[in-house]
């Protein structure tokens, strides 16, 4: 018996030689005939998708809440130390923030790196654990698309967010004290050097961070474990490292403090902007040769990066 | 009940997490016992840095928030809450378990390093030394009881819970000295303070009496509050 | 069989925000099976877990036995719910799972109920061994059997078949005619529609959130006499058939298809019944076949759905 579901479609039946019907609903279907994209395609596909996961764009109100809390609180204090400086300014005369050693872009990125880990830790899992745990992975695979293509893509897209992070607090910040100085342009002609500084300086806390948080995010599939160790990660081993250092002292106690996580990229900050910050200043490691503390920085970002890239690899059957 | 208990603790378990926590637990102690190679430190030093900073400050709440967030979480997360709720027994009889569980697995750790540690940094005084353990077991109690409320209400819970160890106690409680009367922390700390006060007599802190009352407070009333959200929640 | 009705839906309504999921349904649910039925994101997911209190209502109410089912936790003693989520423990073994569900609901004398449990789902073979292990369709019977340990006197069963094969399918009906049998009361909710033509005698449809139909299907059917029963008729003379049909008072139309069969469309299938057989005679016409082609459920359905 043949049961047809009534339809407003037309029916094709089609008579088979062993006595039974065979019958085709033309419902609409049809088949793409656009053109199809290559591998590029489809790394920008996974590479956007990583950008709208790690901001909550597309996803319900309480996914977008930490993102942009953090963006926001990272914004707001920018807003804050240029406010001050520039209320210095104005009551004490030109070069008062100078002179009162008030907060400087060097100094924002002290304070902004453990706000900055946190929104790593609590952000960066959600590209990549997410799909693990459901198990989608050999979805994105059967596209012209590899393991390599797929981790860099996601890699990339936090990254970007990470240098919005980093960055758009730095230019309101620079914005707010060539505002606040009474001549902004000669502020601007006088301070340009900031510019390439804290462009450079945001690039490598950014990749720091960026790596580590994938990195711990793809040994786990809930992304709650990696955010939890990550943090861990982060505000354990800097008392732990900088006490063992202290009461160890010496050359010993300098190697040991290097391990302290969270100062690695400050470092290079230091160097970058030839001043030493208010974080790093209690730590015996910054007297170590600069290529020695450049070196580490690099270290710690691609080593990383290559297990990261690696592990994917083994990922895909 | 206990079957709710054997369950959760076979879910918080697992071998990585104990290695992770037997680690952390012993990072305190080596360093209290570098500290006493130097002179044996005051014990403002000891408690400024070692308590509160990486005891109290970051070990602590962040292996409870590891341990009792997923209590919940997880179950919501993998759809299994429903096999618990479904059976004929009072919600509280879910709710309790769960955070004996997660303080069973979270309390001896802190316990042994906060016991360890005072020990060795005191000298061997005992009633300073019991009084930092009762103190950090009681802070364990508090987190967990918050925590295990917190994976119970939002899906986010490890993020909200990072947020309130890290920005809340760690960063604002350091500027501005009201937070200090919200902060699980404190209490803790105000509770070591009032078990011993020949040692720890400084500082400005609450009496015994209401911190006592404030800490059974909070554990009870955070557990009040999973208990209700258990009733009148929607089960996925 | 008691005049009451078990399971009590009274003015049902469920919202989330501005997505209305269960718009004002009541019915009743007797002992005996029950099908609840309708397309994807037709809300019965949401009206069986409001059924069960595992779910809130926005209005109305839902009593078993008489009890209301939210916030009353004794009354899952007598309760056995599957949810169609297929997540299990799984480090536990399935006896193990099995074993913590009946503890959990209170069952005396345990291991004889957690035996007899996995024998009813044949998993004994496999009990010992973790769930993680598992097939999906193993996982799906271990569940059953966690669902079935206390022995409940009402079963509430979410999409129980996914991933079945037709072995465990037709050991299922089985198991649930048995069931049903001994009186008890089971609300099955799938997408199967010849399944459930076979379990239930009644039908619940529910279609984007309103009882579009309930009762059995039949009754349905002819409720539903807006629209002719197409009837199909195989003989050896369609045409000359189809224009004596057609001149029938209860005949509304007649179309003779391709292959040679007469599809007789008509409100009035009795009088048909009668007449078919004279008009062939009369004519010296033999007929071969005579079938209703949407006396199925799944014709009830598609209708229901595209109104």
């Amino acid at each position: 018996m043949t049961t047809q579901i009534a339809g407003p479609t037309d029916v094709r039946t089609a008579p088979n030689g062993a006595g039974g019907t065979g019958t085709v609903f033309d419902i609409g279907y049809q088949r793409y005939t656009g053109a199809r994209e290559g591998r590029g395609r489809a790394r920008r596909a996974v590479y956007t998708d990583g950008l709208r996961a790690a901001l909550g764009l597309g996803r319900g109100a309480w996914s977008k809440v930490l993102p942009w809390f953090f963006i926001g609180l990272l914004a707001g204090i920018a807003l804050i130390m240029a406010l001050i400086a520039g209320a210095a300014e104005r009551m004490a005369g030109p070069g008062a923030a100078e002179r009162m050693n008030l907060p400087s872009h060097s100094d924002y990125n002290g304070f902004a790196s453990i706000i900055l880990f946190l929104f790593a830790a609590l952000v960066g899992p959600e590209l990549l654990c997410r799909d693990r745990r459901e198990g989608v992975l050999n979805l994105y695979f059967v596209r012209p698309l590899t393991s390599g293509d797929y981790v860099a893509a996601r890699w990339l897209a936090f990254l970007v967010v990470m240098l919005v992070a980093a960055w758009l607090p730095q230019i309101i910040l620079l914005l707010g004290l060539s505002m606040g100085d009474p001549t902004p342009v000669a502020y601007l002609r006088k301070n340009w050097l900031d510019i390439p500084r804290f462009l450079a300086a945001g690039l490598v806390m950014a990749a720091y961070i960026t790596t580590l948080a994938m990195l711990t995010a793809s040994f786990t599939t809930r992304r709650a474990y990696a955010a939890v160790f990550l943090v861990g990660l982060f505000a354990i081993t800097t008392p732990f490292t900088m006490g063992l250092a202290a009461e160890i002292g010496g050359r010993t106690g300098q190697v040991i403090s290097l391990f302290s996580l969270t100062n690695i990229p400050l470092y290079v900050n230091d160097i970058i902007f030839g001043e030493v910050s208010e974080v790093t200043s209690i730590a015996p490691a910054r007297t170590l040769p600069k290529p020695m503390l450049v070196g580490w920085w690099f270290a710690w970002t691609v080593i990383p990066g290559v297990i990261l890239w690696w592990r994917y690899r083994r990922l895909t059957p | 009940m206990s079957s709710v208990y054997r369950l959760t603790l076979r879910q918080l378990t697992g071998r990585w997490r104990i290695l992770i926590m037997t680690v952390l637990a012993a990072m305190p102690v080596a360093i209290a016992l570098l500290m006493l190679q130097g002179s044996a430190p005051s014990v403002r030093e000891f408690e400024t840095f070692v308590l509160s900073a990486m005891l109290a400050g970051s070990i602590a709440p962040l292996v409870v928030l590891a341990i009792a967030a997923p209590a919940f979480a997880n179950e919501i997360e993998d759809r299994t809450l429903a096999n618990l709720v479904l059976a004929p027994i009072a919600r509280s009889q879910i709710a309790v378990p769960k955070l004996l569980a997660a303080i069973t697995i979270a309390a001896p750790f802190i316990a042994v390093s906060a016991f360890a540690t005072s020990y060795v940094a005191f000298l061997g005084d005992m009633t300073a030394t019991m009084a930092v353990t009762i103190g950090a077991v009681a802070g364990v109690a508090m987190y967990a009881s918050a925590f295990i409320w917190l994976g119970l209400v939002t899906t986010q819970a490890i993020g909200f819970g990072l947020l309130y160890i890290v920005v809340w106690e760690g960063l604002f409680s350091g500027y501005v000295a009201g937070v200090r009367l919200l902060s699980i922390r404190h209490f803790s700390i105000a509770l070591i303070h009032g078990l011993d006060e020949r040692r720890f007599a400084f500082g400005n802190h609450p009496s015994f009496a209401v911190i006592l009352v404030i800490s059974v407070v909070v554990f009870g009333g955070f557990l009040w509050l999973s208990i209700r959200r258990l009733r009148q929640m929607d089960v996925p | 069989m008691s005049g009451a009705p078990v399971i009590r839906v009274d003015g049902v309504s469920r919202w989330f925000g501005s997505v209305v999921a269960v718009s004002d349904v009541t019915f009743d649910i007797a002992p005996g099976i029950t099908g609840l039925l309708g397309p994807n994101g037709a809300g019965k997911t949401t009206l069986l877990r409001m059924m069960t209190g595992l779910a809130a209502t926005s209005t109305g109410t839902v009593t078993m036995f008489g009890e209301p089912v939210r916030d009353n936790p004794p009354l899952y003693r007598r309760i056995g719910v599957m949810s169609e989520h297929e997540t299990v423990y799984g480090f536990m073994t399935g006896r193990q799972f099995v074993r913590t569900m009946g503890r959990l609901r209170g069952v005396s004398d345990l291991e004889k109920a957690v035996d007899r449990a996995i024998d009813l789902v044949d998993l004994a073979h496999a009990q010992h061994r973790t769930m993680e292990t598992y097939s999906r369709g193993m996982r799906q019977r271990i569940r059953l059997a966690g669902t079935l340990v206390h022995d409940p006197e009402v079963l509430l069963l979410d999409e129980p078949l996914n991933g079945a094969d037709p072995l465990q399918r037709v050991h299922f009906k089985r198991l649930l005619l048995q069931l049903a049998a001994a009186g008890r009361t089971i609300v099955l909710s799938s997408h199967i529609l010849e399944e459930v033509e076979e379990l239930a005698e009644t039908v619940l449809l529910i279609v984007n959130g309103k009882l579009a139909a309930s009762g059995g299907f039949r009754a349905i059917r002819a409720a539903l006499n807006q629209r002719p029963y197409h009837v199909r008729v195989i003989c050896d003379a369609p045409r000359a058939l189809a224009a004596s049909v057609v001149r029938l008072g209860a005949v509304d139309a007649v179309h003779v298809d391709p292959d040679g069969a007469v599809v007789v469309l008509s409100r009035n299938v009795l009088d048909l019944q009668l007449e078919l057989p004279r008009l062939a005679k009369s004519g010296g016409i033999s007929l071969r076949r005579v079938e209703p082609l949407d006396d199925s459920l799944e014709s009830v359905f598609g209708y229901l759905v595209e109104r």
